[in-house]
């Protein structure tokens, strides 16, 4: 093939990009291969711009409106960011949603871990299938049936749980019904739904470890607690920040579980911060305000987020 | 870098820009359709002769669609589409209505319970019906004779009608006839008391012998229509400020001259303010306290009290506040006739009961609303009422026709005394909504967090109400114009 290089047409040098990328070089090959790259990522770069950046530019500017999207929207500057500050329920919510997600996140890894650690042991390979099954699909449900049938379950006078904790001698458990325990409740359903997705990645990240490592653990007399301490899970300490980092997100938008459940109550008990933006910009239809609720959890889950990353140098271990 | 003979360089970003730009244009330029027709391009379809007049409709079609056939029958060029939109309460549905209009979803026919009725009028998104009634008064005469005039003053805002309404529900209450029986009690009469309520409830409450409650007495859910908003209508007062409207005597005049259940009616409801912590309400919401205290309620959640009507059904809950669509929610629970019955609420200060009623409105952007009336009239006709799925075989909910409550609707399901749910209306003309002004969604809101403060025994009913008046004042303050005052 002709090299395609500067030609000199009727009117001078002409650059022809078809030809400098179709050239048969070195350059040009690597030339075709970088554009490849960038057309494949086009379309996720276009739908982060289109579906993420564009909305949160857009929840942005609405912030500084009023606006009950039948009326034209009226610029009221900090109006509802003062507003946001002084508004006990959303202080509630934000509260409630950092219980929450500490609560949710450090028992979801503790369980996950554990259950993957034990799954990981030598079994038969259809117990091993097994479990990994059992433990994924309540994944697969939708977060609004799993508030409904855990409803039911948990209801404090019929529900089945409560039910056999009294043939326990138990009292009946306010799961629902109480400021005291409704977060747990939901931390509870939130786990029991989502672990399998943080046990899938500790199962992979234990089949990575390579196995030369731990035999030379158990060489040097590393076993049990400290095997798993000193060698498992600095190895997995690169799975471990991803399910952090995702599982943290993950809880600090969580709606769907506590809003079937008990939309929020007893009174604000269950209320999250997520919850509240829906209610004030789709119930009350204060698009504004319900705008300036989601850029300050926008803001909290960017700072939660780096803060993560900066503190994983300390403690992330890459091989 | 690349050089050109104008000495132009090009840096390598520069070329990958143009590049990804020239892509984007080619493939732009394939997606998009030619500007001149190519010569080979296949003929013109002819246009149809009469194109089809679609008209979105927010109903289920299991339901609606026997009312949709028929409506077919006289209008051929019309073509429905049912648009099906659920929750867990009215709110909720009235939640996604106003997310589909802001997302530029228009329906031609959208469903309102009172819960959502003034929302959509103050919000200037429904139709006033006013003009077509006047139009066609002569056929609608008919299906307001058989309508309590209540029900209809529901359905108008500022003076104007904007649903004519075709269901409602009163808050009545149900009894499990075996419990009232195993308590030693007969069905009480229409004039019974809050205090023989209370005995009624203590003797069905059965305790196990670690004292936690076996069978409760009386439980409710959480939400504004029933909940515990009938002790605060019994007790003679309301949660807001009540006003009525100018206006609407154009409608009285014409179809409700001679009755007299439609004196002193008016424009439709005003609530101007809120007064959540009157003596009375927290005098009622001490009541609900104690009966929870008692073991008599068990603890009371949210939803529109599915989870009730199963413990009901199975006899672990005595008595329960619920209007006619609890019929089929019990057939459908195993229940039949005689397993349980309806009385009225008990009379306390007053013996006023309180109704929720709901029909079809009209969307101000419709391009199709005259077609829109024309369906609406139908679906109040008696023909129509007759086959549409709530109503044809089980009653699902309460037919506004008082002529469509008869005993042979309640022969096979029960309640034996049927007659209550129109009782509520005739025998106490002043019988009326439940508050909901064009702020009603955060209103609830408000509401139900407040009280499951104070069911939870987190708050003592005073507190809850003072807190609840404080938050309903603020919100309350935000909207000063939301009834159109006349000058």
């Amino acid at each position: 093939m002709q090299a395609a290089t500067p030609m000199r047409g009727s009117s001078g040098w002409q650059f022809s990009p078809i030809a400098w990328l179709a050239e048969d070089t070195l350059a040009g090959i690597a030339r075709r291969r970088a554009l490849l790259g960038y057309l494949f990522v086009l379309p996720t770069v276009l739908g982060i711009l289109i579906f993420t950046a564009g909305p949160v530019v857009v929840s942005l500017g609405l912030s500084f409106f009023k606006w009950n999207v039948f009326q034209p929207a009226e610029y009221v500057g900090f109006v509802n960011y003062r507003r946001l500050f002084n508004d006990l329920r959303v202080f509630i919510s934000f509260v409630n949603t950092l219980k929450f997600v500490l609560l949710a996140v450090a028992l979801q890894i503790a369980v996950s871990l554990s259950i993957a650690l034990a799954v990981s042991q030598r079994m038969a390979t259809w117990l091993r299938y097994y479990f990994r099954t059992a433990f994924f699909l309540p994944l697969l449900m939708s977060g609004a049936a799993t508030g409904v049938v855990l409803g039911y379950m948990l209801h404090r006078e019929f529900g089945v749980v409560n039910y056999y904790l009294g043939l326990l001698g138990i009292p009946r458990i306010p799961w629902l019904n109480s400021s005291n325990w409704v977060l747990y409740t939901m931390v509870l359903a939130y786990v029991w739904q989502n672990m399998g997705f943080t046990l899938v990645l500790f199962i992979g990240g234990l089949n990575n470890i390579p196995p030369e490592i731990l035999d030379a653990a158990d060489v040097d007399g590393a076993t049990g607690w400290r095997r798993l301490w000193h060698v498992i899970l600095p190895l997995l300490s690169p799975t471990m920040l991803f399910a952090l980092v995702t599982g943290i997100i993950g809880g600090l938008q969580i709606f769907d579980i506590p809003y079937v459940m008990t939309r929020g109550g007893p009174g604000d008990a269950s209320r999250t911060a997520v919850m509240v933006m829906y209610e004030s910009a789709f119930k009350n239809m204060e698009v504004g305000y319900g705008s300036s609720v989601a850029v300050i959890l926008f803001i909290l889950i960017m700072l939660v987020t780096a803060m993560q990353f900066w503190l994983s140098k300390r403690w992330v271990f890459y091989q | 870098m690349i050089e050109n003979s104008k000495n132009r360089t090009y840096t390598r970003r520069e070329v990958l820009r143009m590049a990804g730009m020239s892509a984007a244009v080619l493939a732009l330029s394939a997606c998009a359709a030619p500007a001149t027709p190519a010569p080979e391009a296949a003929p013109k379809k002819p246009a149809p002769s009469k194109e089809k007049v679609h008209l979105r409709i927010q109903m289920d079609p299991d339901y609606e669609k026997p009312v949709g056939d028929l409506f077919l029958k006289s209008h051929p060029e019309a073509e429905i589409e049912y648009v099906s939109v659920t929750g867990i309460d009215h709110e909720e549905v009235a939640s996604k209505i106003l997310s589909m209009v802001a997302a530029g979803q228009i329906l031609d026919l959208g469903y309102a319970a009172t819960e959502a009725t003034q929302l959509y009028a103050g919000q200037g998104l429904a139709e006033p019906l006013d003009e077509w009634v006047k139009r066609d008064a002569d056929e609608l005469k008919e299906y307001f004779a058989d309508v309590h005039p209540s029900l209809v003053e529901a359905m108008m805002w500022e003076g104007s009608l904007y649903e004519l309404p075709f269901d409602f529900n009163a808050a009545n209450l149900y009894f499990n006839t075996k419990l009232v029986a195993e308590a030693g009690f007969e069905h009480p009469p229409q004039d019974w008391t809050k205090d023989d309520f209370y005995k009624l409830a203590k003797a069905i409450t059965k305790k196990g012998s670690g004292g936690e409650t076996e069978v409760f007495g009386y439980g409710w859910t959480n939400r504004l229509w029933g909940s515990w908003m009938p002790w605060i209508f019994v007790n003679g007062s309301n949660l807001l400020v009540e006003e009525r409207a100018p206006g609407g005597e154009w409608l009285w005049e014409t179809f409700y001259k001679d009755d007299p259940a439609a004196k002193g009616r008016s424009g439709g409801w005003r609530w101007t303010a809120p007064k959540a912590n009157d003596p009375a309400n927290v005098e009622a919401l001490e009541f609900m306290v104690q009966l929870y205290k008692e073991g008599i309620t068990p603890a009371v959640e949210m939803g529109g009290g599915e989870t009730l009507s199963g413990f009901f059904g199975t006899g672990k809950l005595g008595m329960i506040p619920a209007g006619g669509f609890w019929v089929g929610h019990l057939k459908n629970a195993g229940m039949k006739r005689g397993d349980y019955d309806v009385q009225l609420f008990p009379k306390w200060k007053t013996q006023r009961h309180q109704f929720g009623t709901a029909g079809l409105w009209i969307f101000t952007k419709s391009k199709n609303k005259d077609l829109a009336w024309e369906y609406s009239k139908l679906r109040v006709s008696k023909e129509a009422m007759a086959i549409h799925g709530w109503y044809n075989g089980t009653t699902l909910t309460t037919p506004v026709r008082r002529s469509m409550l008869n005993e042979e609707r309640f022969a096979e399901t029960g309640p034996e005394h049927w007659q209550v749910f129109y009782d509520t209306l005739d025998k106490h003309p002043d019988t009326a909504p439940i508050p909901a002004p064009p702020v009603s969604n955060p209103m609830t809101t408000l509401f139900t967090s407040y009280t499951a403060k104070a069911m939870s025994l987190e708050m003592t009913p005073k507190e809850a109400l003072d807190a609840m008046q404080k938050e309903l004042e603020d919100l309350f303050a935000r909207y000063p114009d939301m009834y159109k005052r006349e000058t």
